[in-house]
């Protein structure tokens, strides 16, 4: 038994682990636990590539780091937004499938297996549904309906994709699939483009993405989080794999450059603000996925840069707009105003992760995205890049343009001091982004 | 009595379409139980069958679990749930019979489509070497899915996803027997998010739209 097999393993578990740690007499043990499993993650790069029961290369890694990372923000951050408030499900329930959810997560993009992959996406399901109706009102209990319904579906619709798979391939095994590099056949195209529309409804491909929004607006905000952050990229992941395996590059780029309009054009007209961020996901999810599909040197290095800096800047969007419906008690867009009187730590924090998450120089989505431009720029694919650059401005208008008027218009009434520990994560998350946009334009100077 | 056993294929997955039809047919919540009841263990007995045809345990052991799970464990928590909530009656404002008409006539487009298109161009072969019998796994998964968007109800919405799960099942028994562990990860997927359901239909019995959740 190998030395990474075994931390692969304790990756696995610490989740669970830090779930038994807020039994503890020891404070914060289970904060403890969780960052630890950040720091075991970062220690994984120096064992990628690896091939066994699991596989974990690069791409696997930067996975698994936004993961574990958003899960211990969430996790400190869930305990200060739930404070002095009943939790529907009781809070050792939702401390346990806040620990199975991550880990069902970490299983899915660690295990060396398709069908076991599809698996764990399920898991994710079963995990997270009852964390969404946290808050029991009407509204959050049709959200978490829709989303069981809709992604159960969908994911069942992914497994005939993995059947037609097995049935052309005779295995399963990620590693070998990729090793025996699979002629393409009219069959592995259907699988391939199955697992489009199946995982696809994860990931938020249109028009299959109804529970997205939904489901992000109506969950208590350190889900969101999680459901945004690292979730979607998850399914991601996974739907990667899988075009790895006979890569439909024209049918992925479109579906993701269609996504990416449609997202845009929602964001035009939303009223409310953790829905607007929803669609903002969607659209960063589908431009990553044309990153991925276009693939190569910039297209898979600019969405994963994308991905990490978007896990962090859209955590810090929700937890700013949870803090701002803590304060404010108000969902609405136009029901906000003044935020930078009321609530200047909030509104800074809303502020940086609206730019992180809309891609602003300098922060990492911008170069992920800039990365993924010029990828398809050289795959000659003119039609597409066209389409996306306006319609990624125009989303950026939208957003920003929303957020602004929140911060800087009008007058706010002062309801209560902001919640300290809440308003702070919100700020580290969202300057993460920018931190790591610094990182990569000092890397890449240093590289030249 | 391999033929034999292969020519009781087609009767009997007939029957389990016979049993889809019949659930997208009752406006009441527990003879569509029932229905689910009965078609998983036609489902169970397709298994052992292809288990006697392949001579493949695994296909005895995917019978069992589909008795056990489907049959007994999610009907008894879906029986369980109808108790608790007393929402046994009925869907109101279904119009049944147009409904089944519908449903027929887009579960027969959706496969003559999908069977024109997609798989006339590949070589698919089920085990028992003939391709026409994968028309009914593929019915059902449409049958399922109509019967998911044609109802308002969470119960009837959860039976159209088991159905799905079934259609899913039925395909690879019938295109081949893919590892065991999967297959049963699959079950107990099942079996969880009908638990989850239960949990959520006490607190949401219909599903109609809502303002905060348009756009």
């Amino acid at each position: 038994m190998s030395l990474v097999f075994i931390l692969l393993i304790i990756t696995l578990i610490l989740p669970l682990l830090s779930y038994l740690g807020y039994f503890s007499r020891v404070p914060r043990l289970d904060n403890a636990i969780s960052l630890a499993n950040v720091a075991l993650a970062l220690y994984l790069y120096e064992f990628i590539p690896y091939a066994g029961p699991f596989y974990v290369d690069f791409t696997t890694w930067v996975f698994i780091l936004m993961v574990t990372s958003i899960h211990l923000l969430s996790q400190v951050y869930s305990k200060s937004y739930f404070r002095n408030q009943e939790i529907w499900i009781g809070e050792n329930l939702f401390n346990l499938l806040l620990a199975l959810f991550t880990t069902s997560m970490l299983f899915s993009l660690e295990i060396n297996n398709l069908g076991l992959m599809w698996v764990g996406i399920e898991a994710t399901t079963i995990s997270s549904a009852l964390l969404l109706m946290t808050e029991k009102t009407e509204t959050s209990a049709e959200a978490t309906w829709r989303y069981i319904v809709i992604v159960s579906a969908g994911v069942t619709f992914a497994f005939i994709s993995i059947i037609l798979i097995y049935y052309s391939i005779g295995t399963l095994q990620i590693s070998s699939i990729l090793a025996m590099k699979a002629v393409p056949t009219l069959t592995l195209n259907v699988a391939v483009a199955i697992a489009l529309i199946g995982f696809g409804t994860k990931v938020g491909v249109f028009p299959v993405h109804t529970w997205l929004p939904d489901a992000h607006s109506e969950a208590p905000s350190p889900i969101s989080a999680m459901f945004s952050g690292v979730l979607l990229p998850t399914a991601l992941y996974v739907l990667y794999r899988i075009y790895e395996i006979d890569p439909l590059r024209d049918l992925f780029v479109w579906a993701g450059v269609i996504s990416v309009i449609a997202a845009s054009l929602f964001l035009g007209y939303q009223t409310r603000y953790k829905r607007m961020f929803a669609y903002s996901t969607m659209e960063n999810m589908n431009i990553a996925l044309v990153g991925m599909a276009v693939g190569g040197q910039y297209g898979l290095i600019g969405a994963l840069l994308l991905l990490l800096s978007h896990s962090f800047g859209k955590a810090g969007a929700f937890y700013s707009s949870g803090s701002i419906l803590r304060y404010t008690g108000n969902k609405m867009i136009d029901g906000v105003r003044g935020l930078w009187k009321s609530m200047p730590e909030t509104s800074s924090a809303l502020l940086l992760s609206s730019f992180a998450v809309t891609g602003t120089p300098p922060f990492g989505t911008f170069f992920g995205e800039f990365l993924i431009f010029y990828s398809l720029f050289t795959v000659h694919y003119y039609a597409q890049l066209v389409l996306l650059l306006f319609f990624v401005m125009a989303a950026f208008i939208s957003v920003n343009y929303n957020i602004t008027k929140m911060v800087f218009h009008g007058e706010a009434e002062k309801n209560g001091e902001e919640e300290p520990v809440m308003s702070g994560l919100a700020l580290l998350s969202s300057a993460i982004p920018l931190l790591i946009g610094i990182i990569y334009v000092v890397v890449t100077i240093g590289a030249l | 009595m391999s033929t034999f056993v292969e020519e009781l294929l087609f009767p009997l997955s007939s029957l389990i379409l016979v049993t889809a039809f019949y659930m997208q047919g009752q406006e009441f919540i527990r003879p569509m139980i029932r229905g689910q009841l009965v078609q998983s263990i036609l489902l169970a007995v397709i298994s052992v069958m292809m288990g006697i045809i392949t001579g493949d345990a695994a296909s005895i052991i995917l019978a069992a679990l589909l008795v056990v799970l489907r049959g007994f464990l999610i009907t008894y928590f879906l029986e369980k749930g109808i108790m608790k909530s007393q929402v046994h009656l009925h869907e109101k404002h279904v119009s049944v019979a147009y409904l089944f008409l519908i449903s027929l006539i887009f579960v027969l487009t959706a496969v003559l489509i999908v069977y024109s298109v997609v798989f006339s161009g590949i070589r698919t072969e089920s085990i028992t070497g003939n391709q026409g019998i994968l028309v009914f796994p593929l019915a059902l998964f449409f049958q399922g899915l109509f019967l998911i968007a044609s109802r308002r109800t969470t119960y009837a919405q959860i039976m159209g996803y088991i159905e799905e799960e079934n259609a899913i099942v039925l395909f690879a028994v019938f295109l081949l027997p893919i590892p065991l562990l999967i297959e049963a990860s699959v079950f107990l997927d099942v079996l969880a998010l009908v638990v989850i359901s239960s949990v959520v239909v006490v607190e949401k019995f219909t599903h109609e739209r809502v303002v905060e959740l348009r756009g």
